[in-house]
Formats: C-alpha cells, sequence, structure tokens
C-alpha cells in the first residue's frame, strides 16, 4: 500500500495482514554528483514502486527517507524512524538504498537492509529500460518472500 | 406590503445560499471525480488494447500478457503497464484474468505455490484461484479474479475493460 488516503484507508482496516514496511533511502546533494544521484532517485523509485504493486496487500510503501549525502547523523535519523516501524508493530521492516555508505551502518540497524546497484536507465531504450527493471524486481521479490517464510 | 412577499433580506438569503449551494457542488464535483477508482475512469467504454500476444500462440497454459496503456489518475496522466493472465479453453475460448488479488490486490502468479501448480498464488497471504478464476475457499480471497473483455483483430489479442467475474 501507498502512502495516500486511500491505501491508508485500507491498512488502518487490514492492518492484521500488513506486515511489512518498505522504506527507500535516497541521498541528496548539490554537487558534481547531481547528476548521478537523481539518476539513483530515479532507479529506486521505480523499483520501490514496482515492488509496492507486487505485495500491495503486504507491504506498507513509507514515503522515501532522503538525507545529506556525507551528514552523519543519517544513521540516528534512520533509527527513529526503524523505532516508529517496530513500535506500529510491523515484523518486516526492509530499508532499499542504492547507495553504498549504508553497508557500513549496517551493524546500527536491526532491520534488513537491501543493497542494490543503481542502473543508469534513461542511457538504454525503453524496452531494455523495462527488462532490466523486471530482472530487478524479481530478484527483490524473491529475496522478501524468503525473509517471510523464514518467520512465517 | 402584503406578507407574502419576500422581504429584501430574505430574498439576499436566498441568493446567497443559492450561491454558496453553487460553490460547494463545484468544489465537490473535483474531488468526487478524483476518487473515482482510476480503472473505472480510464478511457471511454469501448477502449480496447492492442497487446503484443499472437491469438494462434495461445495455449490453454496460463501465460502472462504485457499491455500498456495511458492512464489519467488524479492529478497524473502516466503510461501504465497492466498484465493479464491469458488461455485457451478446450473449447477454445480465450480468457483473460486481471492478476489482482481480490483480498488486499497483490499480484498473484501462474503456478506460483509448488504444492498448487495448477492454480494462482497470491504471495502476500497465500490466497489461491483455480484456472478459471475462481477463489479457493479457506485461502484469503472472497471473489473470483476479475475478467479482461477480449477481441481478436488481425490475429493479435486485444484487452479491454476489466470486470468482475461473470460479467465479462
Ligand atoms: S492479498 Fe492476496 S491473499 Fe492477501
Amino acid at each position: 500500500m501507498k502512502w495516500n488516503t486511500t491505501d491508508v484507508e485500507l491498512y488502518i482496516t487490514a492492518k492484521e495482514y500488513v506486515d511489512t514496511a518498505l522504506v527507500p533511502l535516497i541521498p541528496i546533494s548539490l554537487d558534481d554528483r547531481m547528476k548521478q544521484l537523481s539518476s539513483m532517485s530515479e532507479f529506486l523509485s521505480i523499483l520501490s514502486m514496482e515492488i509496492e504493486k507486487k505485495f500491495k496487500g503486504r507491504i506498507l510503501l513509507i514515503p522515501t527517507f532522503h538525507y545529506v549525502m556525507d551528514d552523519e547523523k543519517k544513521v540516528e535519523g534512520l533509527q527513529i524512524w526503524e523505532r516508529k516501524l517496530q513500535q506500529a508493530e510491523f515484523n518486516h521492516i526492509f530499508f532499499l538504498t542504492s547507495d553504498i555508505n549504508w553497508k557500513k551502518e549496517e551493524s546500527y540497524l536491526s532491520s534488513s537492509l537491501v543493497w542494490i546497484p543503481a542502473i543508469n536507465l534513461e542511457s538504454l531504450p525503453m524496452e531494455q529500460a523495462r527488462e532490466v527493471m523486471k530482472q530487478q524486481v524479481e530478484q527483490i521479490i524473491s529475496l522478501f518472500m524468503n525473509e517471510w517464510k523464514k518467520k512465517d | 406590503m402584503s406578507k407574502r412577499n419576500v422581504s429584501r433580506r430574505q430574498f439576499l438569503n436566498y441568493t446567497l445560499t443559492g450561491v454558496g449551494g453553487f460553490m460547494a457542488a463545484g468544489m465537490l464535483m473535483p474531488m468526487v471525480r478524483f476518487a473515482v477508482d482510476p480503472v473505472l475512469a480510464g478511457g471511454s467504454e469501448s477502449d480496447f488494447v492492442a497487446t503484443k500476444q499472437k491469438i494462434k500462440d495461445l495455449s490453454t497454459e496460463p501465460t502472462r500478457v504485457d499491455f500498456s496503456f495511458t492512464q489519467v489518475d488524479g492529478w497524473y496522466e502516466s503510461e501504465v503497464t497492466n498484465t493479464a493472465w491469458v488461455y485457451k479453453t478446450k473449447d477454445g475460448k480465450i480468457v483473460a484474468l486481471s492478476p489482482i488479488c481480490k483480498h488486499l490486490g497483490c499480484t498473484v502468479d501462474w503456478g506460483g505455490d509448488k504444492e498448487h501448480p495448477e492454480q494462482f498464488f497470491c504471495p502476500c497471504h497465500y490466497g489461491r484461484y483455480t484456472k478459471d478464476g475462481m477463489n479457493v475457499k479457506g485461502t484469503p480471497p472472497i471473489s473470483p479474479l476479475d475478467v479482461f473483455t477480449t477481441k481478436e483483430k488481425d490475429g493479435i489479442l486485444y484487452l479491454g475493460q476489466r470486470k468482475p467475474h461473470g460479467e465479462a
């Protein structure tokens, strides 16, 4: 389910079925990395939307956690979200990112961090971009399903 | 002046309510419009979308068919890709089922559950449907999968409106 009125209303009535929260993590910077980061942002947004579409009834897609690229405090910021989500009784929390820097912070988080390298979609013809995206989505889908199986 | 005449104040009141009512209606209408399910609102009634699927390549095994169209959803107009599970019945009829689970809207897969290879499977809460789209009792979904209307033109499959089972 998405963060909009229709879906949130549905979420409220069907809470017991929605046990998974998905939070995309996207960095922002206004220097020479701007272009690369905006492309990363685009890739990750499409990816999260596709995952939401596949698992609409079980996942709540939380609005993206944006942070300034070199911000040291980003981990603390995310930990606050993580606590809130745990309190809201999400049994599975996934953070989805293309920013490699999170890899070294992984131990500070108790949820699953899914890192997936960003693909420069606009460099590909539409058909191919779709195909590539499909494969990425498939990978994450099976990852989620395995994770659910473990705890179900 | 007889009492029946509308006094100046009353007159003003009437007019104001009139105008006010009008304004309220004007504000409400767009909201109602946005609230309408985009699937219902999408295009005119008779819209059929061409797929890349050749009719002669269809078998009795459900295959995934993607099709794209422009959808106006509230504020945005976007290119949407939809999917249908399509197969031919033994007597040659074409069936196109919507993959949207009728429980809470996940996407179902044909044969997604190893123990029930001849059924549609929803990975979210393990809902199941038989090949004709009927929900399996005892699993969460309470109604059958929706059905797309279909059309054949020049050997190509066209998909139309999505309708509740039994209405297409
Ligand atoms: S959304 Fe398909 S079983 Fe719940």
